[in-house]
This record gives C-alpha cells, sequence and structure tokens, in this order.
C-alpha cells in the first residue's frame, strides 16, 4: 500500500471554493488524497502523521504565468540593481543606492577577474531611481580602462559601457547611430539603446554570452530563484527551443530535487510554421511530470517604456513615434491560425493598446476560420487594454496575464512621460478583468522584474509605484482576488487548473508553505510574507534559511 | 583592416525580398557573401549546389552561405562575423515589418563592417494600400524613407498610368532614394551590390539581367564639389558609384567615393603611398544608364589643371 503522509497545518487556503480553507492535508503519490480535519483524512486508511508545518500557512505552489529561464542565465553575471534581490542560492544581493556604489561594488569585482581582456559585464541597473544622473563612460573608467566593462539596465533595453568598449567598436563623435546616446558636446556618454545596446553586448562578450544564458546551470538557478519565492509551477515564455535546450530541460526535469515544473513557450517566430508545428507535435511525447511543452509564444510590440509599444491614438504622452512591430500584423494572423488549427494554445505579447487590438482581432478571424471552445489564447502584459477590449477578450474566450509587476518598477514613468495620468491609472487593469469576467494571472516577466508572485500580488492590489503614487484606486483587486490571480488564475491561463493551483482532491501535492498568513496580514504587508519553501509532488523543498 | 561590406533588404510582406535573395544566391559573381535570411525555408537553392548543410547554415558551391537569423539578428550576425575570414560581403534580410536603415547602422559599430546600401522592395500592385493601412502605414513609410535604393518590384502586376502615378508618388516619398522598377526583382545583382566585372568569373550566358558600366580616369585632380554635383545629377538608372579620388583640395590623400543609390559616402584613406597618383571612377546601372557621351560630358567639369607635385613625406 503507497505512504500516506498527513500534514496538519496553522491554516490551509485551498483556493477551492468548496472547502476554502482546512487543518490538514493527505499526501499520497505525490498527489492531494484529501483535504480537512484530521478526523475526515483518517478514512483513508494508516497515515504517518508529519508534523513540521504545524505553525505554517499551506498555499496551493504559486503558479508564475510570465517568467523567462533566462532569470537564471543572468545570475552568472553580477547583480547591480537599485532594489535587494534573492539570488538562486538565497542570499540576497543588496540594491545599490547610487552610481558610485554602483562603481565600487564593479571594482571589487574586477580585482578579481583573471585575464586583463576578459570582458566584466553587469546586468539589473537602473538609472531611473537617481534623480536624473545617468552613468557614463568616466564612471566605468573608474572600474576598468583594460578590459571590457559592460553594464545591462533592468529592461534589458540598454547598457552602459566603459571607453574601452567604445574604443573598439570604433564609436566615437563622428558616429551618427540611432541609440547611441551622446551628451550636449556630442561626445557620446556610454549609453546604448535598443539595437545596439543588444549588438554591442553579444559582441564584447562573445557567444559565451547566449550560451550563459541557456546552459543547464542557468535553468537549475532559474528554478532555484522561483522556488525560493513559493513558485512551483513557472513557464519559460519564449524559446526557440534547440535541441541542446530540450535536452538540458529533461535532464534537469528527470531529476527528483528539481524544484518545480516548467513550462516552455515556443518562439512561433523561430521556424516556419509547418516545421514549428511538427517540431511541437514531436516534442508533446516528451513531456513528464515537471517538463511540459506545447505553448507557443507570439510577439507582435516592444516595451512601453522602451517607446517601441504600439499605441492607438493618441500615442505617447510625450509625443513621441509610435512604437515598432515585432510581428506585423498579416504575419500574427498567418502564424496565429496554423498553431490555432494545430489545436495549440498561444500567448501573445502585446503591451500597446493597439498590439492588443491586432491580437484581438486575429483571434477573432482564426475563430471565424476554425471554431475551437476553449482555446485559451492569452494576450500577455496587455498593460493599455480598456473595458471595450477587455469585453471583447471575454467574449472571444481570451484569457490575459497582466504585468502588475510594472506599476511598481515603471509607474512613474508611465504616469509622467510614456502614458499619462489617465491611461496610467488604468494600466494593467485587474480590476476590468475581473468585472468583464476575463480569466485572468498577474507576473513578473522575471528577469525583467524579479520572480517573487507575493509582490506581484501586492502590486495588483495596492497599485503604488516606486515614489508611493497610487495609480487607480478601481483597478485595484482585493487580496484573496490577487492570491487567486497568483495560483488558480495563472494555471488557468496555462490550462493546467486540472492539475495545479489548488489544494483539491486529486490534485498534484504543489504547495508554497509560508511563515505568515498573507489573508491575515494587512494587505500593504502582503510583499513582506515570508516563504519558508515549497512542496513539488509531495517534495520539500526548504529554503536555505528555513 | 578588410571591412565587409553590409548590406540591408528591406520592405514589407510580399514585396520580393525573398526572391531576390535567391537571386543572389544563385549568382556566381565571384564574391562571397553571407546571407541572412528569416525564412530558411523559403531559400530554393538548388540542392546540387549545396555543399554543406549544417544546422542553421547552407554553404553553397559558388562560396556564399546562407544563415538563418532565428529570433535575434544581432546574435545571428555575431555568429557570421566569426566566419569573416570566408566572407566578403554581408547581407541581411531585414523581416517585413523592421526599419532596414536603423539595421544598416550596425555597420557604423562594428568595424568589420562597412556600410554599403539599403535596398528596400515595394510591391507596386500593394504599396499604395500598405502606406495607407491603420496598422502598419507609418512601418512602410518609415522603410521607404530609409532606402537608398528602391526597387518597385511586381510592375507587370499594375498599368503603365499606374506604375508612371506610382513613380511620381515614390520620388515624393523617399526623396534620398534611387528607384528602380523590376518585374519578379530581375534586377542586375552586379550593378545592385557593386559587384564589378573584375570580380567576376567568365560565366558566359548565366541569365542574369544585363548591366552596365561605365568608367572614368584620369590624371588631373578632380574638383570635389563639382564631382559631389554630378553624381547627385545622375539619373535613377545609374545604382551605384565607387571610386578612388585624388581631389584638387586634398592632392596628398586617396579620398574614397561611394555611392549606393542616392547616399554618397566620402572618406579619406591616407597618403597615397606607392600607389598610382590617378582618380579612378566607377558607375554601375541598368542597361537605360546614359550613353558614355553623356556620362563624359557629365564628369568632364570635374576635372582640374593637375596641381603642383605633391611634396612626399
Ligand atoms: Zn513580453
Ligand atoms: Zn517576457
Amino acid at each position: 500500500m503507497p505512504q500516506t503522509v498527513i500534514y496538519p497545518a496553522r491554516r490551509i487556503i485551498t483556493m477551492n471554493a468548496h472547502q476554502p480553507f482546512a487543518t490538514h492535508v493527505a499526501v499520497r503519490e505525490g498527489r492531494v488524497l484529501g483535504v480537512g480535519s484530521l478526523a475526515e483524512l483518517e478514512g483513508w486508511g494508516p497515515y504517518e502523521l508529519d508534523r513540521r508545518f504545524e505553525s505554517l500557512v499551506l498555499m496551493p505552489g504559486f503558479v508564475e504565468g510570465h517568467s523567462h529561464a533566462f532569470e537564471g542565465g543572468v545570475w552568472s553575471f553580477p547583480y547591480v540593481g537599485f532594489f535587494d534581490r534573492r539570488s538562486p542560492d538565497g542570499s540576497v544581493s543588496p540594491g545599490l543606492k547610487d552610481i558610485g556604489s554602483v562603481v565600487a561594488r564593479l571594482r571589487d569585482i574586477e580585482r578579481g577577474m583573471k585575464a586583463s581582456d576578459e570582458p566584466l559585464l553587469a546586468w539589473g541597473f537602473d538609472p531611473i531611481y537617481f534623480g536624473g544622473r545617468r552613468m557614463n563612460v568616466a564612471d566605468l573608467d573608474n572600474v576598468s580602462t583594460d578590459r571590457p566593462v559592460l553594464v545591462i539596465h533592468s529592461n534589458f533595453h540598454v547598457l552602459n559601457v566603459n571607453s574601452v568598449v567604445l574604443r573598439k567598436a570604433g564609436i566615437d563623435h563622428s558616429t551618427n547611430v540611432h541609440g547611441i546616446v551622446k551628451d550636449a558636446a556630442g561626445k557620446p556618454t556610454g549609453e546604448l539603446q535598443e539595437i545596439a545596446a543588444k549588438y554591442m553586448a553579444y559582441r564584447a562578450s562573445g557567444i559565451n554570452l547566449a550560451e550563459a544564458l541557456s546552459d543547464e546551470a542557468a535553468v537549475w538557478r532559474f528554478a532555484r530563484v522561483a522556488q525560493l519565492a513559493g513558485v512551483t509551477t513557472a513557464t519559460d515564455l519564449h524559446n526557440e527551443l534547440p535541441e541542446s535546450t530540450v535536452s538540458g530541460y529533461l535532464q534537469a526535469t528527470a531529476r527528483d530535487d528539481f524544484p518545480i515544473r516548467l513550462l516552455p513557450a515556443f518562439g512561433a517566430i523561430s521556424l516556419p510554421v509547418e516545421e514549428g508545428v511538427a517540431k511541437l507535435r514531436a516534442l508533446l511525447p516528451r513531456n513528464n511530470n515537471k517538463l511540459r511543452f506545447g505553448l507557443v509564444k507570439i510577439i507582435t510590440d516592444g516595451s512601453i517604456q522602451g517607446l517601441s509599444a504600439r499605441m492607438r491614438w493618441p500615442g505617447y504622452y510625450n509625443g513621441l513615434p509610435n512604437g515598432v512591430w515585432n510581428t506585423g500584423p498579416d504575419e500574427i494572423d498567418r502564424l496565429l491560425q496554423a498553431y490555432h488549427d494545430a489545436g495549440f494554445q498561444v500567448h501573445i505579447h502585446t503591451n500597446g493598446d493597439e498590439a492588443s487590438e491586432v491580437a484581438i482581432e486575429a483571434v477573432e478571424r482564426a475563430l471565424l476560420r476554425t471554431p475551437r471552445r476553449d482555446h485559451r489564447h492569452t494576450l500577455q502584459h496587455c498593460q493599455m487594454a480598456d473595458a471595450a477590449q477587455f469585453r471583447r477578450m471575454a467574449a472571444l474566450g481570451i484569457c490575459v496575464n497582466l504585468f502588475a509587476n510594472h506599476l511598481f518598477y515603471w509607474g512613474d514613468i508611465h504616469y509622467a512621460q510614456t502614458l499619462g495620468p489617465e491611461r496610467a491609472n488604468r494600466m494593467d487593469a485587474c480590476g476590468t478583468a475581473l468585472r468583464t469576467g476575463v480569466p485572468f494571472a498577474i507576473h513578473c516577466d522575471a528577469p525583467v522584474t524579479p520572480i517573487g508572485p507575493l509582490f506581484t500580488a501586492w502590486c495588483a492590489v495596492n497599485r503604488l509605484t516606486a515614489s508611493g503614487r497610487t495609480l487607480g484606486d478601481s483597478e485595484k483587486i482585493s487580496v484573496a482576488d490577487a492570491l487567486r490571480a497568483v495560483t488558480l488564475g495563472a494555471a488557468h491561463t496555462l490550462k493546467l487548473d486540472h492539475e495545479v493551483g489548488s489544494i483539491e482532491i486529486g490534485k498534484r501535492a504543489d504547495f508554497a508553505v509560508l511563515h505568515d498568513d498573507p489573508l491575515a496580514v494587512p494587505p500593504e504587508a502582503l510583499k513582506d510574507v515570508r516563504v519558508w519553501g515549497t512542496v513539488l509532488g509531495g517534495c520539500i523543498f526548504p529554503s536555505p534559511d528555513s | 583592416m578588410r571591412r565587409l561590406p553590409f548590406t540591408v533588404i528591406g520592405g514589407f510582406l510580399g514585396a520580393g525580398k525573398t526572391t531576390l535573395l535567391n537571386r543572389l544566391l544563385r549568382a556566381t559573381t565571384g564574391r562571397h557573401f553571407a546571407v541572412l535570411v528569416n525564412d530558411f525555408g523559403a531559400v530554393d537553392i538548388d540542392s546540387r549546389l549545396v555543399v554543406a548543410h549544417g544546422g542553421d547554415t547552407i554553404s553553397l558551391a559558388n562560396g556564399c552561405i546562407c544563415c538563418s537569423i532565428g529570433d535575434s539578428l544581432v546574435l545571428a550576425l555575431v555568429r557570421v562575423l566569426e566566419k569573416a575570414d570566408r566572407i566578403d560581403h554581408v547581407v541581411v534580410e531585414a523581416s517585413g515589418v523592421a526599419d532596414p536603415a536603423r539595421i544598416a547602422e550596425l555597420a557604423l559599430i562594428e568595424p568589420m563592417l562597412e556600410r554599403d546600401g539599403v535596398l528596400v522592395l515595394a510591391d507596386a500592385a500593394s504599396v499604395r494600400e500598405r502606406e495607407a493601412d491603420r496598422y502598419v502605414g507609418d512601418t512602410v513609410r518609415r522603410q521607404l524613407d530609409g532606402a537608398d535604393l528602391l526597387i518597385l518590384n511586381k510592375v507587370d502586376l499594375v498599368t503603365a498610368a499606374e506604375r508612371a502615378d506610382l513613380l511620381v508618388w515614390l520620388e515624393d516619398r523617399a526623396t534620398s532614394a534611387r528607384i528602380v522598377t523590376a518585374v519578379d526583382a530581375d534586377v542586375p545583382i552586379e550593378a545592385l551590390f557593386g559587384v564589378g566585372p573584375q570580380d567576376r568569373p567568365a560565366v558566359p550566358g548565366s541569365g542574369e539581367p544585363p548591366f552596365r558600366r561605365w568608367s572614368l580616369t584620369t590624371r588631373q585632380t578632380v574638383d570635389r564639389a563639382a564631382l559631389l554635383d554630378a553624381l547627385r545629377a545622375l539619373p535613377s538608372s545609374v545604382l551605384r558609384a565607387k571610386g578612388i579620388l585624388r581631389f584638387a583640395d586634398a592632392p596628398l590623400e586617396r579620398s574614397v567615393v561611394q555611392m549606393v543609390g542616392r547616399r554618397i559616402d566620402v572618406r579619406g584613406e591616407g597618403p597615397w603611398g606607392i600607389a598610382d597618383l590617378r582618380s579612378d571612377l566607377v558607375l554601375l546601372g541598368t542597361p537605360d544608364m546614359p550613353d558614355d557621351a553623356t556620362l563624359e560630358a557629365l564628369f568632364s567639369a570635374c576635372r582640374r589643371e593637375p596641381a603642383a607635385p605633391p611634396v612626399q613625406r
């Protein structure tokens, strides 16, 4: 007879409407055998009583519906961001509060490096909190004038470099290239943006960067960072899925100690559609308990803060021209139709409201040609959608995953520069999603912002920016709704709500184990709820400090 | 250091970019092109020409390689430059919604590359409609605005009157480009990519559309302003020009002049050293290019009396 373990807990928040709270959960064969009181569970037969969670709170393991395994990749480079950030080993990389501290930190690292021409690459930098002061060449020349030094901003679209990089690339006052920032005297400041930034990062660091970002160690680091935040299921929401990555994912997820369930989304642009559909079909039989192929990703536009989002009239608040398509409307139609017809679920990145409109229309057309129930195509980010777009999404069966963390990290910029007050106040409209009945999740888009569903839920509940401004009271949601969004809500957008997302008989024994009760703390303190660790399919993963 | 010419081909979905690339890959120009394409499957190469097919690269018997961009153009480009010793020229197929002029700027921050031309194709049957589209109109306008050479393709699909209208409209729109018309992207590859006859092995009757070449050689110095004026005055049938010149205002320096479409770059390349003190200019274009006498007359104003012999240091 298989073993049964019953865990008493201070409180179990189940996300199951029939039985929202309980004191005991029974686990057998990695699944939930029952939820209730000890007396109710004893009827299942002999059991072992494990009291380790007695003083702790259990929730369904958090589901991160939009993250990238790339989060694990960037941790092979030093983090120099403004906010504290938890690293895969559980330690906290402290936030650096001015440019001097960033330089000092990099200088320390530089001293420990051997080969003098090996580039020093750091990430997570964000100058928007430094009162207008930008980083420049002189700052990074203080780190080294021998080796290339590159600092990637937290948005991954901007880069600061030292004079070594500029010299090697032949960039000087005479270089007239979009994205190369110059000072009043016409000298390059060392800040590069968009395609110039991306090119220089790869060029200076060689192919190693691409490899470091996607090797097997990276997916382990990603899983650990996720697990430390209470996550048991996470997406890698855009991947070309070359065989090297596929086999790395298969090897990692075959191990009992791999702490999350991983859902990679195939980047539809990587292959011609017929080949892409065939590739994905061939991957399905390789799925295991912790690895699910089958999601598809289409990227339509850029980002709002990068001024590359496709916006409807009247466009950017600061009057700058409309953004750019990554995939044009015709191509979106073609890709979506092919994967829709083949029965796959498609996740569509749309930041601006014009991109959302094009995506909604594409789904509408795909459904006219090939009616399909319960497709659950999901708009990812969908930051600017208005109520009419949400009503249309509801009617078409489209789900949404809103970028709640944006409210905190870029809300002030959106209010003052990109969107203006009115649209900033209704951005990432969880309240509207709830009112119009669009199934929704909320996300972090790690590594763009740190993975941490409790923080993401806090953003959706409080809608506070980094400077403390509240963006739109009417779009706030309750703590209970936000907790649902990071569990069952996200599971729904991944078509996994029958397996995970609630603690319920028959579902997987995936739990987030918390020191504090998120429903009992003040809503403002939701982000401070401490995570003890997780349980994944009955296996216990405490965080190092638990 | 040897710099590889860097050409970007842009244009909206269906404008004929892949057709043009297929022509380029099939051509035997004697120059080894590395061609970065969006859709590997759309590249229509005779399998007998393929010498190696590995992952995201196909090597051809004519020395060209074809590489898949996948989802990161910059990464694909970095990878291609690792093979720089095996190639002479890099060509990128921009995606249908990309701004090819922005991509061409990568050559300005990559010392291994030299910005060549931005070639933009427009589908004669649909470009006006695209340009008026609420979602992609601005994307199409950015592409046309950034072109050095504009290929109005598929002109067989429109009437003569429509074609004339289109040309007027395009000339108005793309003031910085030269415009050629084509059917099936059938344009002289040699003239388009600046492959001189010296690069071209003797392959009689290779089926490529004919192109014309005109050259000027003089031992007189050249007047810079007059030369630039003459280049600007050339009709659209002249697709490109390249020259190594001895300007009257800089007789000690080799000046390199390159024109692709309407874009003209002039840069100094240091002293003459042991090189022959003479100026050479080559024009490449379609068969409609003005005749020799007309060109001779146009450029005659550039010649200046020989300057005093330069002091050699
Ligand atoms: Zn995205
Ligand atoms: Zn993302």
